[in-house]
């Protein structure tokens, strides 16, 4: 017998990319400034996705890239990842 | 009066004083005058005396034969000595004696009549009979009448104007008339107000009856019978009588043209038919011998008045009764809801109105046989019936009560509500009116105070009830349930059902979805609903990234990308899709990432369908199957014989009953056949016996994709937090039920109330995880 498929109307979701590889679905990730899963968007937005894509830091902390930027227009952030203090560079295009 | 002997001894003392006057009296002066005032005082009493009119002797010795001028000059001398009250008393008392005549006359007819009513005769016959003793009654009043203007036309030719003076002679008749008409009264028996209730009510409606023709043959004339009827004082007599005659006449009429029939208000009908039938046989009774106009109006204001409201009444009532099948039929009984409003302004029926549907709601609708979305509907007709009848919104109020409790307390009405907010395909009727103008939900307001068109509420309403409630159906709707966080959340739910249902190829229907979704804006505002425009945006998006990636590589594969984040959440489910979907899964995600440089894809196989075509030995078959199905098939591709166990283990752990749910798919469609117990195995060739398939797709039977309902949700939800306290309690020992929530407030995720705990810590204790003391929570041990 020969199976031949026609049409498969599949259902998938997306993730970002961060890196991290996830055997088993547990909690998502979540951004660490505004405490929402990347899959969600920042506070300020209204759809997720590329319209609140992430930004990848050196350090390897992922952010939500408004929520990052926001976060370096406050002179108190001293351009430091708020995670970890090191000095926030971005990270190329996330490491896979 | 005086007996026979008294008159005797007296006349012998007055004969004796009379001798010793005349002897005494040489000048001769009193004789003339006393003899002549005895003379005239026997004289006018004789003429007055009540005689036997059925006696045809006496009926020739009537005042006719007595000399009117001696009467006239007996009557005046009477007059003169001041003695009129004496004769009247002779008169009266003569009239009582003869009455008996009269009684004897009574009592033959009623006995008839009782007799013939007994017997169940033609009922015209009785009446005839009834209509002929009324007459002779009239007959002796006539007779004995004393001599006056109005007296006896039937001697025209007999002058009696001036027998007596003008001036008394109103006093003379009136005297008259209320001895007689007392004593008449008084003889008459029970069962006369029945037969004048008949004659009545055939003098109402003559063409009800058969016709009726007198002893003489002539017809009757109704005018003659009701001027009988007013001579004998009857009318005042039997007002309530005749008032009833023709208020049974309104119902009877009522009943026959009104019931069930509500197209057209009737009222005016009524109304119509009234004036010409009620109106003039009104005139008729109750305004015989009033002349002057006003008298007249004014008198039939009041009269009419009454059998107006008896009309508004009496529709009232039965509107009332029918009110529950009224509401079933709207729009179509618009006529009788005009009615009932009208006549609920004149009568006081709203109560009862409201008792009356209440009992029916409680009867007929209320009641587990009733689908939810008949119970709304019904609900939904009821608002739009009462609002019609009783604008200011009191009436729906009570009545609306006791139907939203129900609705509270099914568990499908969100769902229902939801469903016909979205216009389903199936009910070609939803509750939404698409012609109202969509307003955004409304809120009740508190109290205007600037309002200049205020006014204060309706006498009947509650304590409860505030004047400017939501006036749009679906508002009233959504007000049944104290939040509209319900609604939303059954919202995302509905569309995300109907999302993954989409075949990805048919964009009309996500268009359908969105305008859905842009007048659900509209009510519930933005915020609430932009979860739900994510997932519209989803699935354009999806679209457009199939789109690029089939232009680079085509495949089979067209998947509907979702931002799990914002639909509901969707059961998991680990199966792996084996052989060919495996391959061809990967390219996709390969293709997809490229295209998206920071996303990847995770898929959830249990979702979609499958388009296949299979390729048999003998025959080709053309299927829609859900994946688990196909991948099933996919492994008989490899191998020809599977057992369970082994599919089950090749798709890497799926529930036992879907798998034999799935295979049970198959199975009917003669593609595989179970040989022995769980062993399945692959029919190549049909089998004897199995029809051939037609080469038409066949569908598998679609079952909705596994979205957990809102329920389910919360039931997963609990459970978590069934942990925290759990160890809560573990720790602490026993807590209070404010203790527990101050510290769940502490986790997250929860935004549940105190009262929605205590319900969660009463379903424990009842399964026996739990134990309270005092308002303190333990955990059983």
């Amino acid at each position: 017998m020969k199976v031949k498929v026609m049409h498969w109307h599949a259902v998938a979701s997306w993730r970002w990319d961060t890196g991290k590889e996830e055997e088993e679905d547990e909690e998502a990730d979540i951004c660490g400034i505004c405490r929402a899963e990347f899959e969600a968007c920042c506070p300020l937005c209204k759809t997720p996705g590329d319209d609140c894509p992430l930004i990848y830091g050196e350090c390897s902390h992922v952010f939500h890239m408004h929520c990052m930027l926001k976060w370096l227009e406050r002179p108190s952030s001293k351009q430091q990842c708020p995670m970890d203090r090191r000095e926030w560079k971005v990270a190329g295009s996330g490491t896979k | 009066m005086a007996t026979s002997a008294l008159r005797t001894q007296v006349s012998v003392k007055y004969a004796e004083s009379l001798e010793k006057l005349l002897a005494a009296d040489k000048e001769k002066r009193l004789n003339p005058g006393l003899l002549n005032y005895s003379q005239a005082l026997t004289l006018a009493s004789e003429y007055l005396r009540p005689y036997d009119i059925k006696d045809r002797a006496a009926m020739m010795r009537p005042r006719t034969a007595f000399n009117i001028n001696d009467v006239r000059t007996a009557f005046a001398m009477v007059h003169f000595s001041h003695q009129l009250p004496a004769l009247t008393e002779i008169f009266l008392e003569d009239m009582r004696k003869s009455f008996h005549l009269i009684e004897y006359e009574i009592n033959a007819y009623m006995t008839r009549y009782e007799i013939n009513g007994c017997r169940r005769l033609r009922e015209t016959k009785n009446l005839e009979l009834f209509r002929m003793l009324v007459s002779r009654l009239h007959d002796w009043f006539k007779a004995w009448h004393p001599p006056t203007e109005c007296a006896s036309p039937d001697s025209p030719s007999q002058t009696h104007t001036d027998v007596i003076p003008p001036s008394l002679s109103s006093f003379f008749s009136g005297t008259y008339t209320l001895s007689f008409q007392t004593r008449l009264f008084a003889a008459l028996p029970p069962s006369f107000a029945r037969g004048f209730k008949a004659l009545a009510s055939w003098c109402l409606a003559p063409e009800d009856y058969p016709p009726m023709v007198s002893a003489s043959g002539a017809p009757i004339k109704i005018d003659a019978v009701w001027t009988e009827f007013e001579k004998l004082g009857l009318i005042e007599r039997y007002e309530s009588v005749i008032s009833s005659v023709a208020y049974e006449h309104i119902e009877r009429r009522i009943e026959e043209t009104c019931p069930n029939n509500w197209a057209v208000p009737m009222l005016p009908e009524i109304r119509e038919w009234m004036t010409q039938k009620v109106v003039p046989w009104m005139l008729k009774i109750f305004t015989h011998g009033v002349t002057s106009r006003h008298d007249t109006q004014s008198l039939l204001t009041g009269i009419g008045a009454r059998f107006d409201f008896h009309v508004n009444k009496v529709l009232c009532d039965l509107r009332i009764k029918e009110i529950f099948n009224i509401i079933v039929d709207y729009p179509d009984s618009l006529g009788a809801l005009q009615d009932l409003k009208e006549t609920l302004q004149r009568v006081d029926q709203r109560g009862d109105l409201v008792k009356f549907l209440r009992k029916e709601n409680n009867k007929r609708l209320l009641h587990p046989g009733a689908d939810t979305q008949t119970i709304l509907q019904q609900y939904v007709s009821t608002i739009k019936c009462l609002r019609i009848v009783d604008p200011p919104g009191v009436l729906l109020y009570k009545v609306a009560n006791p139907i939203r409790q129900y609705l509270r307390e099914r568990p499908d009405t969100i769902r229902c509500i939801v469903g016909s907010l979205v216009g389903d395909d199936e009910s070609g009727d939803s509750l939404v009116d698409d012609d109202e103008p969509i307003q955004p939900l409304q809120q009740p307001e508190s109290e205007d105070y600037g309002d200049l068109e205020w006014n204060p509420e309706p006498i009947d309403a509650g304590p409860e009830f505030k004047t400017n409630k939501p006036s749009d159906v679906i508002s009233t709707l959504v007000s049944i349930y104290d939040s509209k966080d319900l609604f939303v959340k059954e919202l995302q739910v509905l569309l995300a059902q109907r999302l993954l249902a989409i075949d990805d190829n048919d964009t009309a229907r996500v268009d359908k979805e969105r305008r859905n979704i842009e007048i659900l804006k509209i009510r519930f505002g933005d915020a609430a609903l932009q979860v739900c425009a994510v997932m519209l945006k989803d699935m354009t998006d999806s679209k457009r990234t199939d789109d690029h990636i089939q232009g680079q590589t085509p495949s089979v594969v067209h998947p509907t990308v979702i931002s799990h984040h914002f639909w509901p959440t969707l059961d998991q489910s680990d199966i792996v899709m084996p052989g060919q979907f495996q391959q061809m899964q990967e390219d996709y995600a390969k293709q997809f990432s490229v295209f998206k440089p920071d996303k990847k894809l995770k898929w959830l196989p249990h979702l979609g369908t499958v388009h296949l075509e299979l390729e048999l030995q003998d025959r080709t078959l053309d299927v829609d199957v859900p994946p688990l199905e196909a991948a099933f098939i996919e492994l008989f591709s490899q191998k020809d014989t599977w057992s369970l166990e082994e599919l089950i283990k090749a798709v890497g752990n799926v529930d036992r009953s879907a798998a034999v749910k799935a295979l049970s798919t198959w199975t009917n469609m003669g593609v595989i056949k179970e040989q022995n117990e769980n062993t399945f195995v692959l029919l190549e060739q049909a089998e004897d016996g199995a029809e051939m398939r037609e080469m038409a797709p066949i569908q598998a039977a679609p079952s909705l994709p596994p979205v957990q309902t809102v329920q389910q949700q919360e039931a997963e939800q609990m459970r978590v937090h069934w942990k925290f306290i759990e160890g809560m309690l573990t720790n602490l020992g026993s807590l209070s039920l404010d203790r527990i929530q101050t510290m769940l407030r502490f986790s997250p995720n929860y935004d549940k109330t105190a009262e929605q705990l205590g319900y969660f810590l009463e379903a424990a204790r009842r399964e026996g995880l739990l134990v309270v003391q005092n308002g303190m929570w333990r955990l059983n041990k």
